[in-house]
């Protein structure tokens, strides 16, 4: 691994987790959404992270096997495809045949501690990104 | 913010009269310390770049700007701190009595 590999692996991290507060944002603002551009209602989305081996030069490639640091990335942003909520709700535009409507099935209690778990991650990973920083100037402070 | 520090660059003709290498020997220093002087410059590019796409909008990842400003910036820290380093040496040779 280079000098700043651990500050890369950070960063990736805090780019990863940050999505993941975004996509858990968009489940929470449509809680109460009946239309999508798709049709029918929202669909909550989930984040797959994937670990991965940071892209780096061959010889630098060679070294990272040993020491086995992964990075990550999302994979992949999935769409739960458990079925809506049907809410008795006659007067409503998008009301079906027998006064049923169609929600997203999100929990918002859920989501909030998801979106608590990501804020969390990323200030694990920023303090990560800080030793790091903090090591590479202890090293410098050998020359001094 | 960053002023690019290519302007820096050792003369080709310094290198060949003064730290050049010997025949037959690996690069010499000079070029190392050159080698190393582009890639701090490269890594204030960089830090430029990013941090110029985050303010123009174009990138939403504040904390990979801001990465890149710390990579700069130790690895400016460290070409300065050898750079004192062959400066001291030099003048401790410098201040040598016969």
């Amino acid at each position: 691994m280079n000098l700043f590999g651990v500050l890369e692996m950070g960063g990736a991290g805090m780019s990863a987790e940050r999505l993941r507060a975004e996509v858990v944002t968009s489940n929470l603002a449509n809680v109460e959404t009946t239309r999508t551009p798709e049709g029918g209602p929202y669909r909550r989305r989930m984040v797959r992270f994937r670990a991965e081996v940071p892209h780096a030069s061959p010889f630098q490639l060679a070294f990272e096997r040993s020491t086995g640091g992964r990075s990550v990335r999302v994979d992949a942003i999935v769409t739960d495809q458990a079925a809506p909520e049907r809410r008795y709700q006659p007067g409503h535009p998008d009301a079906d045949g027998q006064g049923y409507v169609a929600y997203p099935a999100i929990q918002p209690v859920a989501e909030m501690a998801d979106l608590l778990g990501a804020v969390r991650a990323y200030e694990a990973n920023a303090a990560s990104v800080q030793a790091a920083k903090q090591m590479i100037q202890q090293a410098i402070e050998i020359l001094r | 913010m960053n002023t690019p520090i290519s302007g820096l660059r050792i003369l080709p003709a310094e290198i060949e009269t003064g730290l050049g290498r010997e025949a037959g020997a690996g690069p010499g220093f000079a070029d190392t310390l050159h080698s190393a002087l582009q890639e701090v410059d490269r890594l204030q590019g960089e830090a430029n770049r990013e941090t110029g796409g985050v303010l123009a909008g174009g990138t939403t990842d504040v904390h990979g700007a801001m990465i890149a400003v710390e990579k700069a910036d130790l690895a400016f820290q460290l070409m300065l701190e050898v750079r004192n380093k062959i400066v001291q040496a030099y003048q401790e040779v410098s201040r040598l009595q016969f």
